[in-house]
């Protein structure tokens, strides 16, 4: 098999193109994909970014003291707002989580070999996403010292948690998440690090590898128990993609709250998920493929694939956003009309046209292929549906908790300075996460990379790669 | 008593049982702690003999065996001293209550103070007080927290030559006192002059008139920046003498308010609001109401609860009242000149007044001048109102206070003045502009203040002694009607503080010192009867004395007299300019006329109408807002002819006359307190002693900067989405209807929304099998708003304050809550003003309740909606889904966190981190009451029908059932209705709320229940409240309103 002299991922009706670029055998996928771990100084991008995202994790790290300290007032949260950025960040979070775990898992049980370039790095994503997603509503309680109340632990005041509060249901759901979608990152990972244990060049690298590596010798029976574990793995969390923002979004629908109180929320909180799961892998994999070299992994067939579902995402959220003013007319209840009303034209309007230009109209480029090619429009688009995607969650929170039933109690919620301090921490701890993944474990499937080149096909040359 | 002077120690070295093991080490927390709660015998406790000294050490090496870990724990460290010998009748842990009396500007309030282990702790209306009946005003309830103010003087100070106070002793002042006075004495007063608030206290009279008897050349003043002059005068030209008007408005149909606002800054307002409100029912067999018309500049409290108001300029009353007048009585034409005001509601008025012979009411506000009041006496005369419902009665004998000060000053100039007492009062804040009292002050030789606070006037004097609080000291005052009550002390001088009538018997030596034998004296001379003790014994316990109300008399109205007054202030009234904005001065609802400014309570109690808290402003009506191109929080120039200028924040509020700014005084005191430091502006500066009520000609310019506001509600422009939506479920919250609409269609509530169904989802609690299901009745009706009912909640229930920063955040604690909401879409002149108190509705289908994830607010079996602080974690899920907002959550630990107005970037002080129990706290606990929770930081609280009021009663009635014979049914205890009442509904003075049981099929909330007006607040998303409203009833003139009879409140049935 000859190298393909071009990035060839235009769609040829009569022959799939090839997944991976530029790699004539085995042994150079592996030295590419390690070389990003095993080179002696990672780029010089790495550690600017480490600088400022390590920074941001303190100062993330020193407010949550301060918050501890005095008091939740630190916020802007009051009265009617008494969620306010802390939940909106838990459910942007929660949502940019879930596009690793769709790639993962449901991609996988649907045989779309594509994904093996980026289900690696759209684990990681979820797993630190989770990780600041959680962290929120863990200190976003009024006393923190007794957090431990909302798990169902035996004690001496013979008390169970609520079971009815959807709260409840939430870190049911947002735990088995984060426990499925580790074990699933760990267990496809076990290979690589295996290969990494293999190439060490200390002593220490080899230990620590090792450790991790589980003993992984590659045997036959290895791969055998691996491929089954892997597959119920992604059986188990292929639910749980649509579970765990379908929970997240109980704790509004399950309110009685106008613009919360909707049947809508399930599907349309997991669209929105998968929506800015997505945007995010892509705001992340651009600068990475860029700056170690990975181009050929991740290529431009990936890359347009992934906005071809933001794409359809997208036009799915802003469908939602339309139905939900259906029904709150069709409901003939006042307060559910106006909700959708004053969101629109309300106090909240510039946060609501902010979300839909985002969201909805955005994501219309990637009608043209030229758009869904370009590296530079795909980029700033899929930063700006993180940002539509941020939006909306404010939307949905701030404008319904602040102009509810009562006009009386109406306020106009505005954050303080905390609020905003510790979002960007939050990114500081996502990124930091994030930059030392890169530096220490396999960005990239190696194992499952190699399967899908056409050499790994021996019926390659009797067309057909499925 | 030895007082709580930490300083003063007696050392009878008699004890020698100890009580602790801190008592024994003698460590400083337990002798502070001693000096805190058992300051009478603190001195003799504390006997430090040298012999124990091995003992301290012994304590010592206790507190490092693990007893001084206080440092580690979120509750402060308690010790319990038990009572080696209990004082008589107390029974610790259970609280007492004394009969007392508060005077506020001369007029006292009858009371019952709550004492719990010896600290006042709340304050509730005398039940039997003629005025009070049981319930108060925001002022009297508040009161008890200015006894704790930590920024009380707690010490004398010296002064005088432009020097600082420094520190002084009481010992120090009375050696002064005695030379100085003894010298006066000798020349027989020669040069002094007191100067006191106003007072009808039969004691301090007593005293004045010794006073005078023992220096006959000495001269006494009165002044009070919030007085009735013009009422006065008014009545002195009517009558030719002076009498207090008695209104009687449970009598009255017509009721025409001119300039008053009776149902809020009315000496009498707690007696007004209860007469009025009873007439607001339509309850009767004929379903009769009262209807009121309101002619006010801006709104007052009053004006809200108007059927018909018309927003007039102040300066405009009087010809208002003129044309009012020529139409009703034929004389009246010939004094009254024409003017060109608005005569559609005049002409309404006057018919109506007609038509209601004997049942109308004709008032006017303390504002107008004396010629209104004068015709406002001969048009109630016209009426033959007089014996019906106004009557006279003699009054104390009164001179005008801003003239009693203008003479103060004038003695002053002409350097006759050698010593001034100032007895209480602060006339170097609240002076008349004009007569400059401040710089005069200071050019007197020898001055002595008595003040509760080191304030402006002290600032001046060379003394200032520290005053005692009214729960301190012996006293008396007469109410409006004149019935004596008398002011009986709870507690010891917490800082050693004397009251005027000690001051004065120092002053003039008499043979008795004490105030409790001064009052006895004074009382016994006027109650005079030979079996005294008895009779005192009662009084003691009544609070007031039986029969004491002024005499009435029936005097009449010399017509020619008021027609020349007012032919010669019409004369005088041309010549002054009549256009151009006027400044009308208004009483503020909070701190009344800036006596209240360091009282946290009052600071955050959101007025009435524009719902601002902890600052004023110069309200603006939008037209007049859009006229100077300033909106709520620019700065403004409000400046005078005369050149006085203040710079003050706009407030833009609806229903203010375009020509007409409103000024409440009592803001921006310079020398004050940490509660009020920079609280608002100071427009006392702009009052002239020759137009205290208003000014006219008065300019606004915009000038730069932006001043923060902190309203509890905020308004929502007509034209916004906000606006629309909030005119539009006005009607469905807000349920209303006229008397008409209503006796043809009694239930028109049930009209008011369409609700589809009921259904649930699941299986909803069944609280049918409880003993008692607890349920509260609020009559809109009834409600004028006065706000009473938030301030005693907030006493009874150990509510914070959060301040000013906090407010803006919406972060205000109160449980019970005053929702104001102006009807129509023209903002200049709305169409109505909606008042809604609003506490917890107490769902049986609680929403906050299923979100809990740890189930920390359940429903109790009695039908309550409880709050388990402990068990709160601060999730905050509730009081998203609690459709009414009154959940009320804890940001920061704000009974610790000082309430400042600007946190700044770090929203807590330092202090926060590292003084949790500090001298301030500690004091303001003593107000605590001990049978709520105080709520720590990160948990949710809300309304609990005063749960522990419950409770009291329910342990009471098993006692008393296990006390009598009958003791077979334990499980369901009858209690009585009206047994329990809780904090709002104790003190509401309209009787607009109602608790009880609705298992008893008599009680009163059962009945209101069943009431045809009853509705559910939000009842589409069946919540099951047990707390129910009664539809508002408005009583307009037919005529007036011709689509009367269609506008009902009612939404459409198209749901």
């Amino acid at each position: 098999m000859t190298t393909l002299p071009i990035d060839n991922t235009l769609d040829d009706p009569t022959k799939r193109s090839p997944l991976v670029l530029g790699h004539d055998d085995f042994a150079s996928v592996t030295n590419t994909i390690c070389n990003v771990n095993e080179r002696r100084r990672p780029p010089r991008a790495w550690y600017i970014c480490f600088a400022i995202s390590s920074t941001f994790l303190g100062i993330l790290g020193i407010l949550i003291g301060y918050l501890f300290w005095t008091g939740v007032g630190v916020w802007g949260n009051q009265n009617p707002a008494m969620w306010g950025f802390p939940i909106v960040n838990f459910v942007f979070w929660v949502g940019i989580g879930h596009a690793g775990t769709l790639i993962s898992a449901i991609l996988f049980l649907f045989r779309q070999k594509w994904r093996t370039a980026i289900n690696r790095f759209a684990e990681a994503m979820t797993i630190f996403a989770v990780i600041c997603a959680g962290m929120y509503p863990g200190i976003h309680v009024g006393r923190v010292w007794v957090t431990y109340w909302l798990f169902p632990i035996p004690n001496q005041m013979e008390m169970w948690p609520q079971f009815r509060s959807p709260l409840l249901w939430d870190v049911f759901a947002v735990g088995t998440y984060f426990t499925v979608s580790l074990l699933f990152w760990y267990v496809g990972m076990v290979p690589d690090l295996a290969t990494l244990r293999d190439r060490a060049t200390t002593k220490f690298k080899a230990i620590a590898y090792g450790i991790f590596a589980l003993g992984w010798r590659g045997s036959m029976r290895h791969w055998h128990r691996y491929e089954r574990a892997y597959l119920l793995l992604a059986a188990l969390a292929t639910p749980l993609v649509l579970s765990v923002h379908s929970v997240v979004s109980f704790d509004f629908a399950v309110a009685q709250l106008p613009g919360w109180h909707t049947t809508i929320f399930p599907p349309y909180f997991v669209a929105g998920a998968i929506f800015s799961g997505f945007a995010m892998v892509m705001t992340l994999a651009i600068p990475a493929r860029q700056w170690w070299g990975l181009k050929d992994f991740i290529t431009m067939r990936h890359l347009e694939n992934m906005n071809k579902i933001i794409l359809v995402t997208g036009s799915m959220v802003g469908y939602a956003y339309a139905m939900e003013f259906f029904t709150a007319w069709y409901s003939g209840s006042m307060y559910e009309s106006f909700a959708f009303v004053n969101r629109a034209f309300g106090q909240y309007a510039w946060a609501y046209w902010i979300m839909v230009s985002c969201n909805v109209i955005v994501p219309q480029i990637f009608w043209f292929r030229k758009a869904r090619q370009s590296i530079l429009i795909m980029f700033i688009a899929s930063l700006l549906v993180n940002v539509g995607m941020w939006f909306e969650r404010f939307v949905i929170i701030v404008t319904s908790l602040t102009q509810d039933f009562l006009p009386s109690s109406w306020d106009y919620f505005t954050p303080t300075w905390v609020d905003l301090v510790m979002f960007a921490g939050s990114f500081g701890l996502f990124l930091t996460l994030f930059l030392l993944f890169i530096r220490f474990l396999p960005v990239i499937a190696i194992a499952e990379v190699k399967a899908v080149m056409p050499q790994a096909n021996p019926h390659a040359d009797h067309g057909g790669d499925h | 008593m030895p007082s709580v002077d930490q300083k003063v120690q007696s050392k009878p070295p008699s004890n020698t049982y100890w009580r602790s093991l801190d008592e024994l080490a003698d460590t400083q927390e337990f002798r502070e702690f001693m000096y805190r709660e058992f300051p009478a015998g603190a001195s003799e406790m504390l006997d430090s003999n040298e012999r124990r000294d091995f003992l301290k050490i012994m304590g010592a090496s206790f507190a490092l065996a693990g007893l001084g870990l206080q440092g580690c724990r979120r509750w402060p460290e308690e010790t319990i001293a038990p009572y080696a010998s209990r004082p008589q009748g107390r029974l610790p842990g259970v609280p007492e209550q004394f009969a007392t009396t508060m005077e506020l500007g001369g007029v006292g309030h009858g009371l019952l103070a709550t004492s719990y282990d010896g600290r006042p702790i709340k304050i509730e209306g005398n039940p039997q007080h003629p005025i009070n009946q049981g319930s108060t005003d925001s002022w009297s309830q508040a009161s008890v927290l200015d006894l704790y103010d930590p920024d009380r003087s707690r010490v004398v100070k010296k002064g005088g030559g432009g020097s600082e106070l420094s520190e002084s002793k009481w010992d120090k002042f009375n050696s002064w006192a005695d030379g100085h006075f003894k010298a006066l004495d000798e020349a027989s007063g020669k040069g002094l002059c007191i100067l006191s608030e106003a007072t009808a206290s039969p004691t301090v009279l007593d005293m004045k008139r010794r006073l005078l008897a023992n220096f006959p050349m000495a001269k006494w003043f009165m002044y009070e920046p919030l007085n009735n002059d013009n009422e006065v005068q008014g009545m002195r030209v009517a009558f030719g003498t002076e009498y207090r008007a008695q209104y009687h408005f449970d009598k009255a149909k017509i009721i025409v308010s001119l300039d008053s606002d009776f149902l809020l800054l009315h000496p009498a307002a707690v007696k007004y609001t209860r007469d009025f409100a009873s007439g607001r029912r339509a309850d009767g067999p004929d379903k009769s109401m009262n209807r009121l018309y309101v002619l006010e500049s801006g709104y007052s409290l009053t004006g809200a609860n108007a059927d018909h108001r018309l927003a007039i300029r102040s300066s405009d009353i009087a010809a208002a009242t003129g044309e009012i007048a020529k139409a009703l009585i034929p004389e009246a034409a010939i004094w009254v000149s024409s003017s060109d005001i608005d005569k559609s509601l005049i002409e309404q008025i006057a018919k109506d007044l007609k038509a209601h012979h004997g049942e109308s009411l004709v008032i006017a506000g303390p504002r107008q001048p004396a010629s209104v009041h004068a015709l406002v006496h001969l048009i109630n005369q016209h009426l033959g109102n007089v014996g019906k419902t106004v009557t006279y009665t003699t009054r104390p004998d009164s001179q005008p206070h801003a003239a009693a000060l203008a003479d103060l000053v004038s003695e002053i100039d002409a350097k006759s003045v050698d010593t001034l007492v100032i007895l209480g009062g602060n006339p170097a804040y609240n002076a008349p502009a004009d007569l400059d009292f401040a710089s005069k002050l200071s050019s007197v030789a020898n001055t002595v203040h008595l003040s509760h606070y080191v304030d402006e006037t002290s600032k001046l004097c060379n003394w200032h002694l520290p005053r005692a609080h009214y729960l301190e000291a012996w006293g008396d005052a007469r109410a409006y009607d004149g019935t004596i009550g008398l002011t009986q002390p709870l507690i010891q001088p917490l800082f050693g503080g004397k009251s005027c009538i000690e001051l004065l018997a120092q002053i003039i030596n008499d043979d008795i010192k004490a105030g409790y034998d001064l009052v006895r004296r004074a009382i016994g001379g006027v109650a005079g009867d030979k079996d005294f003790e008895r009779h005192w014994r009662r009084i003691l316990h009544d609070g007031f004395v039986t029969g004491s109300a002024y005499p009435t008399v029936s005097p009449t109205v010399i017509q020619e007299e008021v027609g020349k007054l007012i032919l010669s202030s019409s004369r005088g009234d041309s010549t002054k300019g009549s256009t151009g904005l006027e400044l009308v001065f208004a009483a503020d609802a909070s701190v009344y006329d800036g006596r209240f400014a360091n009282n946290g309570w009052l600071q955050e109690l959101p007025d009435p109408l524009t719902k601002l808290t902890w600052d004023n402003a110069v309200i603006l009506g939008p037209k007049a807002a859009e006229s100077f191109s300033v909106a709520s929080g620019d700065m403004v120039d409000v400046s005078l002819v005369d050149g006085s200028k203040v710079t003050a924040a706009v407030l833009v509020s609806p229903g203010q006359h375009p020509q007409s700014a409103t000024l409440a005084l009592g803001y921006g005191r310079s020398q004050v307190g940490r509660i009020a430091e920079g609280a608002g502006f100071n427009f006392y500066k702009l009052r002239r002693s020759d137009a205290m009520g208003f000014v006219s000609s008065a300019t606004i310019t915009k000038v730069s900067g932006k001043y923060k506001l902190a309203t509890t509600q905020h308004h929502h422009a007509v034209d916004t989405s906000g606006g629309k939506g909030l005119q539009k479920r006005l009607p469905t919250i807000f349920r209303e209807s006229t008397l008409e609409h209503y006796k043809k269609e009694p239930d028109f509530v049930k009209h008011a929304v369409h609700v589809p169904h009921r259904l649930s989802l699941w299986e909803e609690g069944n609280l049918t099998g409880a003993n008692y299901r607890w349920a509260m009745s609020i009559d809109l009706s009834s409600c004028t708003g006065c706000s009473a009912c938030v301030v005693a909640c907030q006493a009874e229930n150990n509510i914070p304050i959060v301040g000013k920063d906090q407010v803006m955040r919406g972060r205000e604690m109160h449980w019970i809550r005053v929702d104001r909401y102006f009807k129509g879409t023209d903002a200049q002149t709305p169409e109505s003003v909606a008042l809604q108190p609003v506490p917890c509705m107490q769902c049986e289908n609680a929403a906050c309740e299923q979100v809990c994830p740890v189930a920390a607010t359940t429903h109790d079996r009695d039908g309550i909606n409880v709050m388990v602080y402990n068990r709160c974690i601060g999730t905050r899920y509730c009081s998203n889904n609690c459709a009414y907002k009154v959940r009320r959550f804890n940001f920061f630990d704000y009974q610790v966190r000082e309430p400042v107005r600007d946190g700044g970037i770090m929203a807590v002080k330092p202090s926060y981190y590292t003084r949790p129990q500090s001298d301030t706290n500690i004091l303001q606990q003593l107000q605590f009451n001990p049978e709520v929770t105080v709520r720590s930081r990160g948990v949710m609280e809300k309304c609990t029908y005063c749960t522990q009021r419950i409770a009291e009663a329910k342990i009471n009635a098993k006692n008393n059932l296990v006390n009598s014979k009958h003791s077979q049914d334990l499980v369901h205890v009858p209690i009585a209705d009206g047994t329990i009442k809780t904090a709002c509904e104790q003190a509401c003075p309209a009787n607009a709320i109602v608790f009880g049981d609705l298992n008893d099929p008599t009680s009163r909330v059962t009945q209101r229940h069943a009431h045809h007006r009853t509705y559910e607040m939000l009842e589409e998303i069946n919540p099951k409240a047990r707390t129910r409203y009664m539809a508002k009833l408005r009583n307009p003139a037919h005529s007036l309103n011709g689509h009367a009879a269609d506008d009902h409140s009612g939404g459409s049935h198209s749901g």
